[in-house]
């Protein structure tokens, strides 16, 4: 990678754009809000790619929201040590025992992650969990799940922006671009 | 209306690890965990099987990582059979996550490799048509280690140079895959076309 990160010029492709985003994101609320009518709802949010899609979807929902986040540790995320088992880095502030419960994601690829927190909550005994996502890339699943909320189907691209980086850079896009290749081949 | 949680699923049965007097134990043998309580993962009890590349070895890391379970080269079906009902051609997928119920085969070799390697795996699901079986490619192996932020190591970790392995290595898989490419009746999985 380039030491030099260039928020506009790095970008390929503009895949979902800022209007977009929004009339998505108010769909999928108002979707949540018909589905959870006369309910309370816990949102937990997977840090930190999810937390623009949260901050977006949770003032859409119009039904009584409560918010929590968890982050979880990625294969190879924190050092070059390859070995380890993914670990919670940040838990649930508060028991969501007998609580409907939303997993706010930004992006499902693998699955990998998402299969792990979903067996971890579930040991904590909602009342109901269900997933949604902004961005469901179905090409690189490994993991089948079932998906209830997608916002967009996305081509098998790398892409960032809208809280998705790459190296922890390009979240504040507002928009979710294709990073052009050479930005993470040149200098690797 | 909002579905209720489903119980937990269950790991089903055990698997005998063997007996470790005897220095016994199955690949991928690890010791029942309940599915919502992730921990402890018994990694570091079960030996690592002999990969055949070090894709392979890598995605083992991952899938340990994730706590998905996986077991090396477990199962193979036969896809061809001689007049006299020998078996000549098999299909041995790489890793068998019981879990998940799937098939995962690495497949990050030369395309002319891959297209031998897609040949027969729609061989198998014509003759195992309930198989599900996943075939990751090396663009999908690129991504995977891009998404990771590892992929400087990709290209050590695919391809001829991921060989592992004293008779395995880059010209020896050279050699072997133009024979193995040059017929379609081989021994099995195990052939150097199809170890990646």
């Amino acid at each position: 990678m380039t030491d030099r990160i260039d928020l506009e010029a790095d970008i390929g492709e503009v895949l979902v754009t800022e209007d977009q985003i929004r009339t998505k994101v108010a769909e999928l609320g108002a979707r949540i809000g018909a589905d959870y009518a006369d309910r309370r709802l816990t949102l937990v949010s997977v840090l930190k790619g999810s937390l623009p899609f949260m901050a977006d979807l949770m003032r859409t929902i119009p039904v009584p929201v409560r918010i929590d986040l968890m982050e979880v540790s990625s294969y190879g995320g924190s050092s070059t040590e390859s070995s380890g088992l993914v670990r919670i880095l940040k838990d649930l502030s508060a028991s969501i025992e007998g609580e409907d419960v939303l997993i706010v994601e930004d992006i499902i690829d693998t699955g990998l992650t998402l299969n792990y927190l979903l067996r971890y909550l579930r040991g904590k005994n909602p009342k109901s969990l269900r997933i949604c996502t902004l961005l469901d890339k179905p090409a690189r699943r490994l993991v089948d799940i079932a998906v209830d909320y997608v916002g967009f189907t996305i081509p098998d691209q790398f892409v960032v922006g809208y809280g998705l980086d790459y190296r922890e850079y390009y979240r504040n896009l507002r928009f979710v671009g294709v990073l052009r290749p050479e930005v993470y081949t040149s200098g690797d | 209306m909002i579905a209720p949680v489903p119980a937990p699923a269950t790991r089903g049965d055990p698997v005998d690890p063997g007996d470790p007097a005897e220095g016994v134990v199955q690949p991928g043998a690890w010791p029942l965990v309940a599915a919502d309580e992730p921990e402890p993962w018994p990694r570091a009890d079960r030996p690592e099987p002999s990969f055949a590349h070090a894709s392979e070895a890598e995605m083992a890391r991952i899938l340990d990582f994730y706590r998905v379970r996986w077991e090396y080269e477990p199962h193979t079906f036969p896809i061809l059979w001689n007049l006299d009902g020998a078996v000549v051609e098999s299909f041995a997928p790489d890793f068998w996550l019981p879990d998940l119920g799937l098939y995962l085969e690495m497949t990050t070799l030369r395309q002319k490799l891959v297209r031998k390697k897609n040949r027969k795996l729609r061989r198998v699901l014509e003759l195992y048509p309930d198989l599900r079986v996943k075939l990751f490619y090396a663009r999908d192996f690129r991504a995977l280690m891009l998404k990771f932020g590892r992929l400087a190591l990709v290209e050590e970790l695919s391809g001829a140079s991921g060989h592992l392995g004293p008779d395995r290595g880059p010209e020896a898989a050279d050699a072997l895959s133009s024979v193995a490419a040059a017929s379609d009746m081989t021994a099995g999985d195990d052939t150097p076309g199809d170890i990646a």
